[in-house]
């Protein structure tokens, strides 16, 4: 293809990156590809985009995993916003993510929705305390469709991405359970403690009460209600 | 980190350019009259309006008479559909719009249904342009108005308007177009362009907050929908914003005499930042036609972390640098999905994901190479935390 000034639109709009048309005109014969900038020229024209622009590809996996979080000899005991905390909440090991026991804003729609164990949800959890701003994806694990409770793993993007999901909407975080391996305070039934889940992407601390714990070999099990970020 | 903060926002609104300041300095002291008034304070604040008027019209290459100075661009967009609706009285109305119009269109349009108006709303495709074929297929006898945006707010890309406005010139229907992003920075020119009506924003063009302005062609039969003391021509009742209006002509001078340079500017910041994450920031990609967008528009996507786009947001807003998720109208809608990303056919989940990057007339190269920096360390902090690996082996249900 050879085109001149005289094929380009004239209007010297700076869009495809040169001040002029006769700028551009002048580079084409050396980069021909620099024709697909101007908006006017290929108004007609849906010309094929480069890789940047084509669909991103699924990540092998989405970071590294939650030991790299909890830092092994010195330990760190402030949140991303340099608060203290108790001990870090880390995730049974046989499952994909922390578990959480959520409300959806609208209960019904557990049973609406046909909620069942499997099930790839998202949704944000709006109320509790300041209101976590992110998008939770998870995996349910239980489901009661009196209540509207759910019990889920959370995990990340890539699932629903992957295996389409349903939407929750706002949910309540009701509680956590989880494994306390790194502590700096004894923990006691019915004490109100800092934690840090290790899997939080804006590593702010919460506190909850504990109101379920067992010793196990490996660590602390607990199950922390009455939750508030900060 | 030192205090200098970057702003890379552009496209919710832009500084205000000194030289627009100074252009307001005097309205907002000694020309204090009303326009409508005949003494000599009127008079001279008549001069100003009539001056800012001829100013606006000239980014366009209209005729000032067909310039109405409105408070918005959502005000515009309003008065546009609504105005041609009720125009055409208790009739059977038809309106088209398209999926990814700002909700200064889709709103109104919303307000029009509730009112028995029927309003077609045209697919988008993946790269957020609108095909011309589905236009023309979706005119009806009772259609009063097309309205399709120049260019999109969320996703940058640029329409056919040319095009997609004379196919509705063919059906005898006007077209409007919000050009409330383009305007200023791409050309716009009704005297060769078959545009009815179109919106303007002041605040877009580093001009003022509260002050827009509708086109409307010569002819077009439009009515109020502010009524009072018969300002604009009877359009827009409601005494003048002198100063605002007065930036707003300067801000429109301005854009319209540094157009091509600026263009070409940010065109080149806009490729190297496009060339950099591609590089720097594994499965990154960029939402938006590749080459059809606005020069200093970028919508980008990170795989894998879509969900998080808050989180990113937060962490660069820490490091100094102003970017949004999304539109800054529906910035306070936490838990909704974009609309444009999914009127092109993103899930909701990839919907709420996008980091738009906008570049404005006082960003710098070095403010670019910052930002590349500041990006792969706070995309490869989050990467780090985003998520539990999912295998088989440890997915557990």
């Amino acid at each position: 293809m050879s085109l001149t000034v005289k094929d380009l639109p004239g209007l010297d709009c700076g869009a495809c990156g040169y001040r002029t048309c006769a700028t551009l005109a002048e580079q084409l014969p050396s980069a021909p590809e620099l024709l697909k900038r101007c908006i006017y020229y290929s108004d007609k024209q849906r010309l094929v985009t480069p890789a940047l622009a084509a669909k991103p590809p699924a990540p092998a996996a989405c970071g590294a995993c939650a030991a790299a979080l909890a830092p092994e000899g010195a330990d760190l005991w402030q949140d991303s916003l340099g608060r203290e905390f108790d001990f870090y909440l880390d995730h049974f090991p046989v499952e994909p993510g922390p578990r959480e026991i959520i409300l959806p804003h609208n209960p019904i729609i557990t049973r609406e929705m046909n909620v069942q164990p499997g099930d790839t949800l998202i949704g944000r959890p709006l109320g509790m305390s300041c209101g976590c701003p992110i998008t939770h994806c998870g995996v349910a694990m239980q489901v009661d469709h009196r209540t509207g409770v759910i019990v889920w793993c959370v995990t990340g993007p890539l699932r629903p991405r992957q295996e389409g999901f349903k939407d929750l909407g706002y949910y309540i975080a009701e509680g956590y359970e989880g494994l306390v391996r790194k502590r700096r305070c004894e923990l006691k039934i019915g004490m109100r403690y800092f934690f840090q889940p290790t899997m939080c992407m804006l590593q702010w601390r919460h506190s909850g009460l504990i109101n379920y714990l067992n010793r196990t070999p490996e660590a602390l099990q607990i199950r922390i209600e009455g939750l508030w970020i900060g | 980190m030192s205090g200098r903060r970057i702003y890379l926002d552009n496209s919710a609104t832009t500084p205000l350019d000194p030289r627009v300041v100074q252009a307001m300095h005097p309205c907002l002291e000694s020309v204090f009259g009303n326009p409508s008034s005949l003494h000599r304070e009127g008079r001279e604040a008549r001069e100003c309006l009539d001056h800012a008027r001829g100013q606006v019209a000239a980014l366009l290459n209209a005729d000032p008479g067909e310039i109405f100075f409105t408070a918005s661009g959502t005000e515009s967009d309003n008065l546009a559909l609504t105005g041609i609706i009720e125009a055409h009285g208790g009739q059977e109305n038809h309106l088209i719009t398209t999926g990814i119009e700002h909700p200064g269109v889709l709103e109104t349009c919303r307000s029009l249904e509730r009112r028995g108006v029927d309003v077609t709303y045209l697919p988008s495709d993946s790269e957020g342009l609108i095909d011309p074929d589905e236009l023309a297929g979706a005119f009806r006898p009772t259609t009063r108005l097309v309205s399709i945006m120049t260019a999109n707010n969320v996703v940058g890309t640029v329409q056919p308007i040319h095009e997609l406005a004379r196919i509705a010139q063919d059906h005898g229907v006007p077209f409007h177009t919000d050009a409330v992003q383009a305007a200023g920075k791409i050309p716009i020119n009704v005297q060769t362009q078959p545009i009815g009506l179109l919106s303007l924003a002041a605040h877009k063009i580093y001009g003022p907050k509260g002050v827009g302005a509708l086109f409307v062609r010569a002819g077009i039969q439009i009515a109020p929908i502010i009524h009072g003391g018969g300002q604009e021509r009877g359009l827009r009742s409601a005494t003048e914003n002198i100063a605002g209006i007065a930036g707003f002509g300067c801000a429109a001078e301005i854009a319209r005499a540094e157009m091509s340079g600026e263009a070409a500017r940010l065109v080149k910041l806009r490729e190297h930042i496009i060339e950099r994450v591609a590089v720097l920031v594994p499965n990154a990609y960029l939402i938006g036609h590749r080459h059809r967008r606005l020069p200093g528009h970028l919508c980008l996507g990170f795989a894998g972390m879509e969900g998080e786009s808050i989180r990113l947001l937060l962490s660069l807003d820490e490091a100094g640098f102003a970017v949004s998720t999304g539109s800054a109208c529906s910035a306070h809608r936490g838990h909704q999905p974009s609309h444009v990303l999914q009127a092109m056919g993103f899930d909701p989940l990839r919907a709420r994901g996008s980091l738009r990057v906008t570049l404005g007339r006082f960003n710098t190269d070095a403010d670019m190479e910052a930002f590349l920096r500041v990006l792969t360390e706070k995309v490869g902090d989050l990467r780090s935390i985003a998520t539990y690996p999912i295998t088989t082996t440890n997915r557990g249900v």
